[in-house]
């Protein structure tokens, strides 16, 4: 909350997707990778089988221009988004995890050194030698898998951190060994999508057992990644499982995500036993762009599931997902936002100014205003209640979808009985207009509750957000005058009026 | 309302005191500087070597230029490796001060990793596409890869003028570019970049040097080697100049805080400017390298140690320009001494394995059936 906002018409979150959905792929490709090229050269020495070898020479390739390069970028792109979007998140992370970073720092020169004198010294060095250089870029590579997850599964499951603050309780929390033996099935699943394509250019006699060998790590890879899910949900505390999970999940989308997730692994399955073990003379680069894409889409749909349960919080029952710290809402309740950031405090002239000011401090790091979870789209419109007064039908589309989420136990029908005719809302459009405002008022009120229910929640150990009110929302802090100034911010936003954008760090 | 625009320390407080990890940040920033000079100043380099040549295979300095891009495909990942380091611990000592000047120029700062994947890509395919040995020329790559980790200086420059000078934040969230205009960016900007090619030509005539007295190809390493040294000494001669331009242009509250700061301050930077006119002499009085290896060895040594300094003297520098804002914060410490001593311990470990696989490497050629 003290730092300048980035106004992004894309959205924090969506941008750290863009960098971090492309990282996660590739890294598990370097760790996975690591693992099958050079366990695979191992078998050709010993076979002394040219083949294999060419595939791990291949491979290798593939490994270097894409790992030591993309991967290593995109990782450094992941901090540099964290920093631009969440800096007090990535400032706390860091302040107490900084030796663990320090030491996958190592592992990491391990990692790249070894890579870049494993894929150089093809034929230059003899087979022990280039064995040793490729073990130990497995080792490197893995061992910072090891110590990144440590700081990753902390995020959502700090454990008994919240109650001792102490590294080792977060670093080894609920979630560290099933996330660890997940991510090591991934990377096995990674690595084999990627090898597919140079095994496709051994010779056509060798070309169906190579990918069969392929496949049978492929389908390791599967179940340990399957192994790994059901254990990693399986030790999610109730309050996070719930989320997503049961006969009625708090979050239907997290629910839907959790079985687009497990279909998109049973797809790469499939494939993988018919396409690379029973029938290899299928395959071709088509087939494996789908596997590819199957298994991408697991990877990709359990990593959007571990960020979702996360909600609303970027460290779970310590700090929220706009840098807002649990520990701080009684205070700024009573000293406002503005008093306490400089940044926020800037350009904050008037009622409607300081709405915006606390909008961008409070709510943009999800809500932009007509991109990706549009604030705009989500207010309550002349045209919204127009449309729920004019539509009669039973069930009325309208009322379900612009009302129903905040009155669930009101009925269409009775929604409009209370509201005002088609007739009389376009003889008096302000009345409306005033409505809206009146409900926005409520709404934000509501968060502002939520956050007292925040601070009264007991510290020390995982807070049960299922039993709250918006429990994926942030609450809302500050004064009673912030209060006020956020919800005219917002009925203007709801009537479509133009307001000033403001420039990074607060407007002018 | 709180017109202060510096954001408080991270309430979780530092794992480690404050001068540890100064140490760490000077120390980290140093080996990513010898990398980093490296894949800039050896890519500038390199481009000039290759326009020079005409992209001819027979040229010497075709050779210099595929020679350097050569070594570049490793510096470049290692100047990432080793930027990992110090990126991390500004982050635990700065954070205040560096993520607000990063979101103040957030598209130039996001804008550099795009720069550095088009960049190493284009490094890659002037290998693989445009070395003169590949007979296509490749011009296009090289110039593309030189302009990338160019204007990536460029950006690290800003954001560090930006995060040294608080006071500027207000009219810079108004107009970020104005950072351009700050006196000091120009000169610290040619400070990096001679710096670049003052060391990258230096290693080059000291590898070449190398060569010819192992007698390989000992006509071209001879003429890349006075080309290279030639480049050196000019470069040097501007980075003294530029040097005492960029001392002139510092604030002069900064200023003073150097001359008053005692032997702490005054040691290094005179320390620093002696080995550079040290430098600019050795530097003079050969003419032909390949005639005095001793020289040329003891030459890339002492830019070693310049550098080394140098980098304890940014360091000092930007503690000059915060002193005002960092004296209204004080963090509070709390130890993790034993993650610290595992840190060292997995750290001398860690370099020993990658010392003893490249000695393994290096002793272990092979042809024939034994080849990997």
């Amino acid at each position: 909350m003290d730092y300048p906002i980035w106004d992004l018409a894309l959205g924090g979150g969506m941008l750290m997707a863009l960098v971090a959905i492309p990282h996660v792929i590739v890294s598990h490709f370097a760790i996975g990778g690591g693992l099958l090229i050079v366990v695979t050269e191992t078998l050709a020495v010993k076979r002394d089988d040219p083949e294999l070898r060419e595939l791990a020479r291949r491979s290798s390739l593939v490994l270097i221009l894409v790992s030591t390069v993309f991967g290593a970028i995109s990782g450094v792109g992941i901090w540099v988004v964290a920093g631009l979007i969440s800096p007090a998140t990535i400032s706390a992370l860091i302040h107490t995890y900084v030796w663990g970073w320090a030491i996958e720092w190592v592992f990491f020169i391990l990692e790249i050194v070894a890579a870049l004198v494993y894929y150089t010294t093809w034929d230059k060095i003899s087979k022990g030698a280039h064995l040793l250089v490729g073990w130990l870029y497995f080792i490197g590579a893995y061992l910072s898998l090891v110590i990144i997850n440590g700081i990753i599964t902390f995020m959502l499951t700090p454990g008994r951190w919240l109650e001792t603050q102490a590294f080792w309780d977060g670093f080894f929390n609920p979630t560290y060994w099933p996330s660890l033996f997940l991510r090591t099935g991934i990377a096995i699943l990674m690595a084999t999508t990627f090898m597919v394509f140079p095994a496709l250019k051994a010779s056509a006699e060798r070309r169906a057992g190579i990918l069969r060998y392929l496949g049978w790590w492929m389908v390791g890879g599967v179940v340990l990644s399957y192994a790994g899910f059901r254990w990693w949900e399986a030790v999610l505390p109730a309050t996070v499982r719930n989320l997503f999970s049961g006969a009625e999940p708090a979050l239907t989308t997290l629910a839907s995500t959790r079985s687009f997730t497990l279909w998109a692994l049973t797809v790469a399955l499939v494939f993988g036993l018919l396409i690379l073990i029973a029938a290899p003379r299928l395959a071709r680069a088509a087939t494996a762009v789908v596997m590819a894409l199957a298994a991408f889409a697991f990877f990709g749909g359990y990593e959007r599931l571990r960020e979702g349960t996360r909600k609303p919080f970027l460290i779970h029952s310590h700090m929220f997902s706009n840098g807002l710290l649990v520990s701080d809402i009684e205070t700024i309740n009573d000293e406002g936002v503005l008093a306490r950031s400089g940044w926020a405090a800037r350009g904050a002239t008037d009622s409607l100014s300081m709405g915006r000011q606390v909008f961008r401090v409070q709510c943009s790091s999800c809500h932009t205003l007509d991109g990706y979870q549009s604030i705009r789209r989500a207010l309550p419109t002349y045209d919204d209640m127009l449309a729920v007064v004019s539509d009669q039908s039973a069930g009325s589309g309208a009322f379900a979808s612009e009302c129903a989420a905040c009155h669930a136990d009101v009925s269409a029908a009775d929604m409009r009985e209370m509201l005002p005719t088609a007739a009389e809302m376009a003889e008096d459009p302000e009345m409306i207009l005033d409505l809206n405002q009146g409900m926005i008022y409520m709404a934000v009120s509501q968060l502002y509750e939520l956050g007292e229910a925040y601070g009264a929640a007991p510290r020390g150990e995982m807070i049960n957000t299922a039993e709250l009110h918006s429990s994926y929302m942030p609450p809302f802090v500050g004064t009673d005058e912030e209060l006020e100034a956020l919800v005219e911010y917002l009925a203007v936003l709801a009537r479509g009026d133009d307001v000033e954008q403001a420039s990074i760090g607060g407007g002018r | 309302m709180n017109p202060n625009l510096i954001p408080a320390v991270d309430p979780a407080g530092l794992p480690a005191p404050l001068w540890l990890f100064h140490v760490l940040l000077v120390f980290t920033f140093f080996l990513h500087l010898v990398f980093m000079n490296l894949t800039l100043g050896g890519t500038v380099l390199a481009l000039v070597a290759h326009l020079k040549s005409g992209g001819r295979r027979d040229d010497f300095r075709g050779v210099l230029a595929r020679r350097l891009m050569a070594i570049n495909n490793y510096g470049i990942s290692l100047t990432i490796t080793t930027g990992v380091a110090p990126l991390l611990f500004i982050q635990a000592i700065y954070q205040q001060y560096f993520y607000t000047a990063t979101i103040l120029l957030a598209p130039l700062w996001l804008a550099m990793l795009a720069l550095l994947i088009a960049g190493y890509y284009a490094a890659y395919l002037y290998k693989f596409r445009g070395a003169p040995s590949r007979g296509s020329g490749g011009g296009v790559w090289l110039s593309v890869a030189a302009v990338m980790f160019f204007l990536i200086a460029m950006i690290h420059v800003a954001v560090h003028l930006v995060h040294a000078q608080p006071e500027k934040w207000g009219n810079l969230a108004d107009g970020a570019w104005s950072v351009f205009a700050d006196p000091t960016y120009w000169p610290r900007l040619l400070h990096f970049i001679l710096a670049g090619l003052g060391f990258a030509a230096l290693v080059t005539a000291w590898w070449a040097v190398r060569r010819a007295a192992e007698g390989v190809d000992s006509e071209d390493n001879t003429a890349i080697a006075r080309w290279a040294w030639r480049w050196a000494l000019w470069t040097t001669v501007l980075q003294v100049v530029d040097g005492f331009l960029l001392l002139m242009v510092l604030p002069q509250p900064v200023l003073r805080g150097i001359m008053t700061g005692g032997v702490v301050t005054l040691a290094p930077l005179t320390l620093a400017i002696l080995l550079g006119i040290g430098l600019l002499m050795m530097l003079a009085r050969v003419t032909n390298p390949v005639e005095k290896p001793g020289l040329v060895a003891g030459t890339l040594g002492a830019m070693i140690l310049t550098i080394a300094i140098m980098s304890i003297t940014r360091h000092q520098v930007r503690a000059l320009y915060l002193e005002p804002s960092t004296a209204q914060f004080s963090f509070e410490i709390v130890p993790q001494w034993g993650n610290f001593a595992l840190f060292v311990v997995l750290l001398v470990a860690g370099l020993a394995t990658v010392g003893y696989m490249l000695r393994r490497v290096l002793t272990s050629p092979a042809s024939g059936a034994d080849a990997a």
